[in-house]
C-alpha cells in the first residue's frame, strides 16, 4: 500500500469557454509511482484538464497543486507531456529537434547530449538522429515525440491518447517504456477514450463524462464493486443445469460463448461442480469482471 | 530567461541555415544591381543606327544653327553644370527632369539633311517628306516656318511621336539656335550673356553652431533612405515573422511549447530570432555594398558628414520602426491560420510608413509645430518623422526620449497582445478569429 503524498491534487477545479462548461468541479488526487487512467469520451472535458495541469491554461476556479506546490511556470519543468495534437519541426533533424525540447524542459549541455541518446537507443531510433524529421515514418516520428515528453526526467507525464495511430509492434515498445517509467517510481497520467487500453495498464481511474467526474478509485476496487456474478463459458450440452432458475438468472450468447448471469445468491462454484456432475465437458468457466465500458455505461445511464 | 534564449537560437540558427537564406543573400545584391545598372545600359542602347531627321528651312538662315545644336552635346554639358552636379539622378522627383536627364545620357545622333525647297510649296515638300517617313527612309522631319525668329512655331513630323527624348532635344536644340541667332541678329555677345547668367552658389550654415558648413540636404535623404530601408525590411522579412508565428499552429507544437514555457518569451524569441536574421542579411549586403562601392570608385565617393549621433539616431530608429511593424506581423500572425491571408491583413498597417513619409514633406518646413511633435510622438510615423525633426531642428532631448518610450513600448505591448492572443487562439484548433473572439481571449487567462 502506498501512502505517500500525492503528486498531483485537482481541488474543486472548474473551468469555462464562453457559455461551454469544459470541466466542473473536478476533484482527483493522483499518487506517486501509479499509472493514473483520465478516461472518458472525446468532448468529456480529459484534455482542458490536462492543459490545466500543465499550466498552459488557468482554471477559472479551484486549487492545482503539483508536488505540494501550487502551480507556477517553474514547476512546468518537473512535468512530461505528450499532447494529443501531435507536433514536431518537421525540417530540423532528429537529434537537434530533441535538443531544442531538452532545453526547454531546462536540460542542456552534456547532460542533454547523454540522455538523447540514451534513449534514441531505448526506442531504436539511433540511426535517425541525423536524419530530418519529416523523413521520419509516422509511428517513428510518435516515438521521437514521445523522447520529447521525458527527455528531462519529469516526476509526472502525462501522456494524451500515446497510441492512436501506432501499430502493434510500436504499441507494445510504447507500453514498455510506460511499465518502466512506472517501476523507476514515475507519476503517470494515461488520457485515452479507449477502455481496453486504460484497464490493462491503470491502477487508478478516474472516469469524466460532460465535463463532471463520473467515479474514480482503484480499478480492481471499482470492479469489484461492479461484479455482476455473471460466467463465460464454453461448453456442449448443458443437461438442463443451465435452466434451473435457482442457480442462472439469465443466459445469453457472446459468439461461440455464453454468458451467464447467476441467480442472486448463487455461488458460481455450485454451478460449476453441478457442470461437471452432469457430465457436461467444459473447456471454459471464467469469472467475469465487469469491463470498465459496461461500468461506464450503467454510470452514466444511473446518472441520467 | 534561458528559455527566451533557446528559443531565438533556434528560430536564427535554423533559418541562417536553410538554402533559402544563402540564395536570397547571394541573389538580394545581384538583384539590386540588376535593378539599377540594367535600366541605365538598357537606356544606351540605341537601337537601328542614327535618327535621320530632314529640315525644311523655310527662314533661309537657320539650317546650320539648328543642325549644329541638335549635334551638339556642349550645349547640354553646359546647362547640367549650371543646374548642380551634387544632385544625384534617383533623388529628383519630377519625373519630367528625370527623363530629361536619363534621355541626354543616350549617346544618340543624328543624321541630319537639308531639304532643298527649289520654289516648291510645302504642301508639296511635305507630301514628298511624309513618302520619305512612310517608306523609312526618315524618322521625321522639322519645318521651320520663315517668320521663326519672331513668332513663328517649328514643326516636327515624326512617325514615332511617343519619342520623348528625340522630340524634347529637337525642341530644345531649335530654341537655342532661335536665340543665338536673335542674340546676333541685335549684335549680342552670346558667351558675355552666358557668363552674366552664372548662377550663384549659395552655402548654408546652421546658425550658432561653429560656423561648420551645414549638410542638411544629406542628412535629409539619409531620412528617406531610413525611411525606406524600414519599408522594404518590414515588407521583406514581415513575412518571415508571420511564417515564423505560424509555424507552430501549422504544425501543433505550440501545445508543447506552451507546457514548457510563458507565451511572451516565446513569442519575443521569435520575433528576436527573426530580426537577428534580417539584421545579419542586411548587413551582408551592406557590407558587400559598400566593399563594392569603394572598390569601384577608389577613395573617390563623397562620403556625406554626418555626425555620429546622428548616425545612432538613424540606428536606434531604424530598430525601433522595424520592431514595431514586424510586430504587426506577428500579431496578424497570431489571429490568423495562413501566411498568405496574413500578408493581406497586415498590409493596411505597413501603409501607415507610407503616411509617414508624407507628413515628414509638412514637418521639414515647420519642424517645431504642434503637428511635428504630435506625428513624431506616434509611434507608426515617429520612426521617419522624428528623424526628420532630429536633422532639421533638433527637438529637446526629452521629446526624442518620449518618443523612443513611446515606439519601443508600443512594441511591446503588441508582442504581448500577440502572444495573449496566440495562446488563447491556439487553444481553438484551426479556426480564424474574429475580432470580438480576439478581444475576448486577451481578457482570457
Amino acid at each position: 500500500m502506498d501512502d505517500s503524498k500525492p503528486t498531483l491534487i485537482l481541488d474543486n477545479v472548474s473551468k469555462s469557454f464562453g457559455d461551454f462548461k469544459a470541466v466542473s468541479n473536478l476533484s482527483l488526487s493522483v499518487k506517486g509511482g501509479r499509472v493514473f487512467g483520465l478516461i472518458g469520451p472525446n468532448g468529456a472535458g480529459k484534455t482542458t484538464t490536462i492543459r490545466m495541469i500543465v499550466n498552459i491554461t488557468v482554471p477559472d476556479s479551484g486549487r492545482i497543486e503539483l508536488l505540494g506546490q501550487p502551480m507556477t511556470t517553474a514547476l512546468q519543468d518537473r512535468i512530461g507531456y505528450l499532447p494529443e495534437e501531435r507536433g514536431l519541426y518537421k525540417k530540423m533533424k532528429v537529434g537537434e529537434q530533441l535538443r531544442f525540447f531538452a532545453e526547454l524542459k531546462s536540460v542542456s549541455g552534456k547532460d542533454a547530449d547523454e540522455r538523447i541518446d540514451k534513449w534514441l537507443r531505448k526506442l531504436q531510433l539511433q540511426d535517425w538522429k541525423d536524419k530530418r524529421t519529416k523523413e521520419l515514418s509516422k509511428g517513428m516520428q510518435q516515438k521521437v515525440q514521445f523522447i520529447t515528453a521525458v527527455i528531462h526526467d519529469p516526476d509526472l507525464l502525462i501522456l494524451d491518447e500515446p497510441f492512436a495511430g501506432l501499430d502493434p509492434v510500436n504499441v507494445e515498445v510504447m507500453k514498455e517504456a510506460i511499465v518502466e517509467l512506472r517501476r523507476a517510481n514515475k507519476t503517470i497520467i494515461l488520457s485515452t477514450h479507449q477502455m481496453e487500453i486504460a484497464e490493462k495498464l491503470c491502477d487508478d481511474v478516474c472516469m469524466i463524462y460532460r465535463s463532471r467526474k463520473v467515479f474514480d478509485g482503484r480499478l480492481r476496487e471499482i470492479r469489484r464493486s461492479f461484479a455482476r456474478n455473471a460466467v463465460a463459458l464454453r461448453l456442449e450440452g448443458s443437461d438442463g443445469v443451465l435452466n434451473d432458475p435457482e442457480l442462472v438468472a439469465s443466459i445469453r450468447p457472446v459468439g461461440e460463448e455464453f454468458e451467464a448471469l447467476l441467480a442472486p445468491g448463487a455461488n458460481p462454484q455450485v454451478l460449476l461442480k453441478r457442470l461437471v456432475d452432469a457430465g457436461v465437458p467444459v473447456s471454459k468457466f471464467e469469472l467475469v469482471e465487469p469491463s470498465l465500458h459496461d461500468i461506464f455505461i450503467e454510470k452514466v445511464r444511473e446518472a441520467a | 530567461m534561458k528559455k527566451l534564449f533557446v528559443v531565438i537560437k533556434r528560430e536564427y540558427i535554423q533559418r541562417v541555415r536553410t538554402k533559402f537564406f544563402v540564395i536570397a543573400t547571394i541573389l538580394g545584391p545581384l538583384m539590386m544591381v540588376a535593378f539599377t545598372v540594367v535600366p541605365a545600359l538598357m537606356f544606351r542602347i540605341h537601337a537601328g543606327g542614327p535618327t535621320r531627321l530632314a529640315i525644311v528651312d523655310q527662314t533661309g538662315k537657320m539650317y546650320t544653327r539648328v543642325a549644329l545644336e541638335i549635334n551638339s552635346r556642349q550645349a547640354l554639358q553646359d546647362e547640367e553644370e549650371s543646374q548642380g552636379e551634387q544632385q544625384p539622378l534617383e533623388l529628383n522627383s519630377d519625373p519630367k527632369r528625370r527623363a530629361a536627364q536619363a534621355g541626354r545620357a543616350l549617346p544618340s545622333y543624328y543624321a541630319i539633311e537639308q531639304v532643298q525647297t527649289d520654289n516648291r510649296s510645302i504642301e508639296e515638300i511635305r507630301k514628298q517628306l511624309d513618302g520619305r517617313v512612310a517608306t523609312k527612309q526618315l524618322d521625321g522631319y522639322i519645318v521651320l516656318p520663315p517668320n521663326l525668329l519672331q513668332t513663328g512655331q517649328p514643326e516636327f513630323y515624326v512617325r514615332n511621336t511617343a519619342d520623348l527624348f528625340t522630340k524634347g532635344h529637337v525642341a530644345d536644340a531649335i530654341s537655342r539656335a532661335v536665340s543665338s541667332q536673335r542674340m546676333a541678329d541685335n549684335k549680342i555677345d552670346e558667351t558675355l550673356v552666358r557668363r552674366m547668367r552664372e548662377p550663384v552658389h549659395m552655402r548654408t550654415f546652421a546658425a550658432g553652431a561653429s560656423g561648420r558648413e551645414s549638410k542638411g540636404e544629406s542628412s535629409f535623404y539619409l531620412v528617406f533612405g531610413v525611411g525606406l530601408l524600414i519599408y522594404m525590411s518590414v515588407l521583406l522579412y514581415g513575412q518571415l515573422v508571420l511564417g515564423a508565428v505560424i509555424e507552430e499552429k501549422e504544425t501543433r507544437i505550440a501545445e508543447i511549447l506552451f507546457s514548457s514555457m510563458r507565451s511572451f518569451p516565446l513569442m519575443m524569441g521569435k520575433l528576436i530570432g527573426v530580426s537577428l536574421v534580417a539584421l545579419t542579411q542586411l548587413t551582408i549586403w551592406a557590407l558587400t555594398f559598400i566593399g563594392i562601392s569603394l572598390w569601384a570608385a577608389g577613395s573617390a565617393i563623397p562620403i556625406p558628414h554626418i555626425s555620429p549621433m546622428i548616425l545612432f539616431y538613424f540606428g536606434i530608429y531604424f530598430l525601433m520602426g522595424y520592431f514595431i511593424y514586424a510586430t504587426v506581423y506577428a500579431v496578424v500572425g497570431s489571429m490568423v491560420t495562413t501566411t498568405q491571408e496574413g500578408g493581406q491583413v497586415a498590409l493596411p498597417v505597413v501603409l501607415m510608413l507610407v503616411v509617414g513619409f508624407y507628413l515628414s514633406f509638412s514637418i521639414i518646413r515647420s519642424p517645431n509645430s504642434s503637428l511635428a511633435f504630435w506625428a513624431s510622438m506616434f509611434p507608426f510615423f515617429s520612426p521617419i518623422t522624428m528623424l526628420v525633426r532630429i536633422v532639421t531642428e533638433t527637438p529637446p532631448l526629452w521629446q526624442i526620449l518620449l518618443s523612443l518610450g513611446i515606439g519601443f513600448a508600443t512594441a511591446t505591448g503588441l508582442i504581448w497582445l500577440a502572444s495573449r492572443i496566440y495562446r488563447v487562439g491556439m487553444l481553438m484548433y484551426g479556426k480564424k478569429a474574429t475580432i470580438p473572439e480576439v478581444i475576448r481571449w486577451v481578457g482570457q487567462s
